[in-house]
């Protein structure tokens, strides 16, 4: 049953891309996030054009987010504020980040930039959370406490201008950081073809001290923004977005959201944040692994004319 | 017994006739690629120990090229090079090879063969007086330029889309030959035009132009036509049904 994609210009298997959107959907409602950074480099390896691949995925992102976000707001559990303020850097970042990948696309180093940010940021977040999981599980196996939450409130996110309530998270504090964490969230989703999740939920927790139960339907709300400005612009910008491979891939991704949100209660957190972290590792550096080796074939063709 | 002379000769020169069994491939949801074959006949009273070559060119496609290099311990992307003149499918098919039909300035000029096809990078080329020579072509590549080119060649073969096939035309019957050229999914949209040469001595003495489009149909002519006609209605659909399938699907898993 294969397919041919008309802006691809390629022919795929239709039954293995449904399959992998459900793969990449389970594991993306299992988690709380996009899996766009899984989806991205294996449509890349199955042959799609890295350019349509990317673009694509940003309608995909924004289907499973939706997809999830509907049921964590009837929880209660998104801080429509703070989603706001973010997005409304996200939007920033989105258009600067189509326009840095036109650009990089224009000078031949899209693949350079892809790479590297996955090796960078991948690979610095799978380990960091990789850590800290293990350290989690084994205090759990030896029977000790958690350690205590340092609450401090860090100065400089209390110091800066522009104080806002943000009733939700039961914070007031500056909106610059949340912008510019929704800026280089969206510049990222453009170039990586990822909905930033990954970068998100952490930055959250840790930086801006929100509390746990909002930070993924929170997350997700700025996803969908983020990503659906991206896959507009990708569109219009450099007609990139392949509408019968978002298709097949979000008819899987958004049942297996659903299966996946529903299997996360099986579960210890931690140990769902170890098997995510070694995957988040893995493919940070699977992609930079190429960065390191001595090529085969020294030439690379560009697909397109940079347009 | 008085031998009977043979009939005198007509002085008709040899000639070539071909014809494609489809002019006319649709891309569909279904394409898989497409296989075309050809006919031809070769007519010569004489009979004379005849070759047949193939070449099949699909619409010119600009080649952006880029060679890894290391820099800092990381093999990253050297500039790209545009190289012009490439078409975007070649193939040619003989009845044997093709050193052994013609020669080298032969299947030059008639650009049969890979290494014949004309292609150049002319933003790298400046035009300069060397050694006292007025209008010296010189490639900023250098030395490198055949292994640009060579790997533009190597990587349009790998990717099925450049092919010398030497005994893609076979002779089925006397003076009667066939070519079978298959194209790949990944071949592109537009007009290709097949030249038959008759070869006979070592020179080409006959051809004939055959005209073939490959046009997308139906759902995908109007998928590619909206996003690159109007661009941002086609995202802003393509992302309003994204996020309505994402709402319909949480409605239908809704449990309560």
């Amino acid at each position: 049953m294969d397919i041919y994609l008309p802006i691809a210009e390629v022919s795929v298997n239709a039954p293995l891309l449904v399959a992998l959107g459900a793969l990449v959907g389970f594991i993306s409602g299992l988690f709380g996030i996009g899996g766009g950074f899984l989806m991205t480099p294996v449509l890349v390896f199955l042959g799609i054009p890295p350019a349509v691949a990317v673009a694509s995925m940003a309608n995909h992102v924004a289907a499973s987010s939706m997809s999830s976000v509907i049921s964590y707001s009837r929880r209660r559990a998104v801080d429509f504020r703070m989603g706001g303020v973010l997005a409304g850097g996200g939007v920033v970042g989105a258009i600067v980040g189509v326009e840095i990948f036109r650009w990089l696309r224009l000078l031949g180093q899209a693949d350079l930039a892809v790479a590297l940010s996955y090796l960078l940021f991948l690979g610095v977040i799978g380990g960091l959370m990789l850590w800290e999981s293990l350290q989690a599980i084994l205090r759990r196996r030896r029977g000790e406490p958690p350690p205590p939450r340092r609450d401090r409130r860090p100065p400089w996110l209390y110091g800066l201008p522009l104080k806002m309530r943000f009733p939700s998270s039961r914070l007031f504090i500056s909106v610059i950081p949340p912008i510019l964490l929704g800026a280089f969230v969206g510049v990222l989703s453009a170039i990586m073809g990822v909905g930033g999740g990954f970068v998100l939920v952490p930055a959250m927790i840790y930086i801006l001290r929100m509390p746990a139960n909002v930070v993924v339907g929170t997350s997700l709300f700025q996803i969908i923004v983020t990503t659906a400005l991206t896959g507009v612009l990708q569109a219009g910008r450099n007609q990139t977005v392949d509408i019968v491979l978002a298709t097949l891939l979000l008819a899987g991704g958004v049942l297996g959201a659903q299966f996946g949100a529903r299997a996360s209660s099986r579960f210890r957190a931690e140990e769902l944040r170890a098997v995510l972290a070694l995957i988040v590792l893995v493919v940070g550096l699977r992609m930079g692994l190429g960065l390191f080796v001595r090529p085969d074939e020294p030439f690379v063709l560009m697909s397109g004319m940079g347009g | 017994m008085i031998p009977v002379a043979p009939p005198p000769l007509v002085a008709t020169p040899p000639a070539v006739s071909a014809a494609l069994t489809e002019t006319n491939v649709q891309v569909n949801s279904g394409f898989r690629g497409a296989r075309i074959v050809l006919y031809g006949a070769v007519f010569d009273p004489l009979s004379r120990p005849s070759d047949v070559v193939v070449i099949v060119r699909g619409p010119e496609q600009p080649v952006r090229i880029a060679r890894k290099t290391r820099v800092l311990g990381l093999w990253v992307n050297s500039r790209p090079v545009v190289f012009r003149g490439a078409p975007g499918f070649y193939i040619a098919a003989s009845t044997r090879p093709l050193d052994e039909i013609a020669r080298f300035s032969e299947l030059r000029r008639l650009g049969a063969g890979v290494d014949h096809l004309a292609i150049n990078a002319p933003d790298e080329q400046r035009i300069e007086t060397r050694y006292g020579i007025r209008d010296m072509v010189v490639s900023r590549l250098g030395a490198d330029y055949f292994d640009w080119r060579r790997a533009v060649v190597r990587l349009k073969e790998k990717g099925g889309l450049y092919a010398v096939d030497e005994a893609g035309v076979r002779f089925v019957d006397k003076g009667l030959f066939r070519a079978e050229i298959a194209l790949p999914a990944e071949a592109p949209i537009g007009e290709y035009h097949a030249r038959i040469v008759l070869f006979q001595g070592g020179r080409p003495v006959s051809e004939k132009l055959r005209t073939l489009t490959v046009a997308k149909v139906g759902v995908e002519r109007g998928l590619y036509l909206w996003a690159h006609e109007r661009p941002w209605s086609y995202g802003l659909a393509a992302m309003a049904f994204a996020l309505g399938a994402g709402w319909a699907a949480s409605r239908a898993f809704r449990r309560d």
